[in-house]
């Protein structure tokens, strides 16, 4: 059974088991089921970290959830889908990271490393709407990304984010309009220069 | 978009471009979209919104994620143990029970630490001021003091002080009252100032005796007059009484009394004829070989002192010799003052025996009619209730009172540093 996530990735592609079958033969001890969900979820994790961290932390990150997953499957329960377990683990990794580089800024005097931009074509408008999206309030723009990226459902981001599902409807109204306005109006045409992100964080 | 007047709100257009409705609210609010042209707009707006977002693309994860997983999956499933999490990421995960454990832990930690120190200090600060101001308090001499050793047990030497000059066989010239009775309380026994001699000789044994009893009485008034009787024929005292008379209640009394050797026997008949007796336990606790040993100290250090004194006399040597002869003979002194303290207390122990009496009435309740009227008593509640409320306030205020200050103190020390510490941690999270 000791075979890896690489090993099994074309399998994972035409495996017809759903994730949370996968899960469950993982916790049963199959770690092929676990290469399958690290196939399957490799990626998206990564985009889920990278458009809130620089390419170093998003990859350490990566790690630590699947990691947290590997850790935590004798205490896995069945009461959702695995992505949206998948997402909350990921969330509250993403959250002990930033508590942990704040931690070490205000306290240890290191700041944070180097952040390049998640774009990696370089090109304007991405950028500006990378930076439209930091301005974004933190609650909202985590329910946006959440949508847009992860693709995840109503119910499901209400889950990762512990938020009332009107809650999240009507945040996420609140953000496209946000988002809209703000890469429409005058100023988001502006020099990347004169663009700030949010202070805020979630 | 109006959303009073219209009749589908722009969260439903938006939830409907994110199947996020049932199958009869989608189809009702994709004909109002067709149909209405503010609605195309929105749904176009977002439409555009996300088409503008899927430009924001990631790289691929780096080949390395992949085979750090993989070395641990592989490591894991050989049976070995992968490292923990740091400890940021493992409190994320902690629950409600864990937090509360945890900040539970810690605070009982702190109190036992601070309780520790607390005691410490205690433990540490100089006798002599308690020594002295209790000393003031409970007019005994220092060596009294020094005989108990601690205030604890010096409060029980004053009770025992007052006891006995409240007590009409409080003899002060002899120090302890009455020397009658002998030691194991049968016959008559030679006066204080004999016993010690014939004592050491080994002559009688010394017994401390307690004794409890119990006693349940039907008539709790005739019980209380007729144990004062007994107190004062059994040459007696009380070195402390309670009595507690509710009304409508069960009476009882509490007293540790004390009578002489001799008299404890028929004193103890006595006390078990006011009732039905109900538990009666006794103690003999000898301690002759505790006096000997006593005696033959403070004979010991009286000898001393007398050699040290005629040394002294002499005056030959030094006058640093002197001095130390001097220090030598104070600490002598000391010695047996204590000493002395602690023979009378022990004689004491031996020559009145304790006896600690518990007295209750045989309580039947009877129905009692009410004294005053219910409106009476509903009124009477009523104004004790506000009474309640305003002393609380009123106690409230007090302890602000009385307490403010030194919360405002602590505050204006603890508050700035905790407050920079957090506000430097938020603006660290908001740069992160």
């Amino acid at each position: 059974m000791n075979e890896s996530p690489r090993k099994t990735e074309k399998e994972a592609q035409a495996s017809p088991l759903s994730d949370e079958q996968l899960m469950a033969a993982f916790v049963k001890g199959s770690h092929v089921a676990f290469g399958e969900l690290f196939s399957r979820y490799k990626q998206p994790l990564f985009g889920f970290f990278r458009r809130r961290a620089d390419a170093a932390h998003a990859e350490e990150l990566t790690q630590e959830t699947f990691l947290a997953i590997l850790r935590g499957a004798s205490r896995y329960e069945a009461r959702a889908l695995f992505r949206t377990y998948l997402y909350a683990i990921g969330f509250k990794i993403l959250r002990a990271h930033r508590r942990r580089a704040a931690f070490r800024l205000a306290f240890l005097g290191k700041g944070p490393e180097y952040r390049e931009p998640a774009v990696q074509d370089g090109a304007e408008a991405g950028l500006l709407i990378r930076q439209a999206v930091a301005r974004l309030g933190a609650i909202d723009r985590e329910v946006l990304l959440l949508r847009e990226f992860e693709e995840l459902s109503y119910a499901e981001i209400a889950v990762v984010l512990r938020l009332p599902l009107n809650t999240v409807r009507s945040r996420l109204f609140r953000a496209r309009t946000a988002l809209h306005d703000l890469l429409a109006a005058p100023a988001g045409k502006q020099a990347v220069g004169e663009l700030t992100e949010s202070e805020e964080h979630v | 978009m109006n959303t009073s007047a219209h009749p589908v709100a722009p969260e439903e257009v938006m939830a409907l471009l994110d199947e996020e409705l049932s199958i009869a609210e989608a189809e009702a609010i994709s004909e109002h979209v067709k149909r209405c042209s503010e609605c195309a707009g929105l749904a176009e707006q977002f439409h555009g919104t996300s088409a503008t977002l899927s430009r924001w693309s990631v790289p691929i994860a780096a080949r390395m994620v992949e085979d750090t997983v993989e070395e641990l999956t592989g490591k894991e499933s050989s049976g070995g143990k992968i490292g923990k999490a740091n400890i940021f990421i493992r409190t994320s995960f902690w629950s409600w029970k864990q937090w509360t454990v945890w900040i539970g832990a810690t605070t009982v930690g702190l109190t036992v630490l601070f309780a520790a120190a607390g005691s410490f200090y205690v433990a540490h600060k100089p006798r002599s001021v308690h020594s002295v101001t209790v000393a003031g308090r409970a007019g005994a001499s220092q060596s009294e003091i020094d005989a108990y050793g601690t205030v604890g047990k010096l409060e029980t030497g004053h009770n025992l002080i007052s006891g006995q000059a409240e007590s009409p066989m409080f003899n002060t010239s002899t120090g302890f009252g009455v020397g009658t009775g002998s030691r194991d309380g049968t016959g008559p026994a030679p006066p204080v100032a004999g016993k010690v001699d014939s004592l050491v000789s080994g002559q009688a044994p010394m017994i401390a005796r307690t004794m409890t009893l119990t006693v349940a009485t039907k008539d709790f008034a005739a019980s209380r007059t007729l144990l004062e009787a007994i107190l004062a024929r059994r040459h007696g005292y009380a070195a402390q009484m309670s009595v507690n008379t509710p009304e409508n209640a069960q009476r009882s009394l509490q007293a540790s009394l004390r009578f002489p050797a001799a008299e404890l026997a028929p004193a103890v008949a006595d006390l078990k004829a006011l009732g039905r007796v109900e538990n009666e336990t006794q103690l003999g606790e000898e301690v002759t070989q505790q006096h000997a040993d006593l005696m033959a100290r403070l004979k010991n250090s009286r000898e001393t002192e007398h050699r040290l004194q005629a040394i002294l006399a002499q005056r030959t040597g030094k006058m640093s010799d002197v001095l130390e002869v001097e220090q030598q003979i104070a600490r002598v002194r000391e010695e047996i003052e204590r000493m002395e303290a602690e023979q009378k207390s022990l004689e004491h122990r031996v020559d009145f025996a304790a006896v600690n009496l518990q007295l209750k009435e045989e309580y039947k309740a009877q129905l009692v009619p009410p004294a005053v009227s219910v409106t009476t008593q509903m009124h009477n509640a009523i104004v004790a209730g506000l009474q309640n409320v305003s002393e609380m306030v009123l106690a409230i205020v007090l302890f602000f009172f009385e307490e403010g200050p030194t919360m405002v103190f602590l505050l204006a020390i603890f508050l700035p540093p905790l407050w920079f510490v957090w506000t430097r941690y938020r603006r660290a999270m908001a740069t992160v």
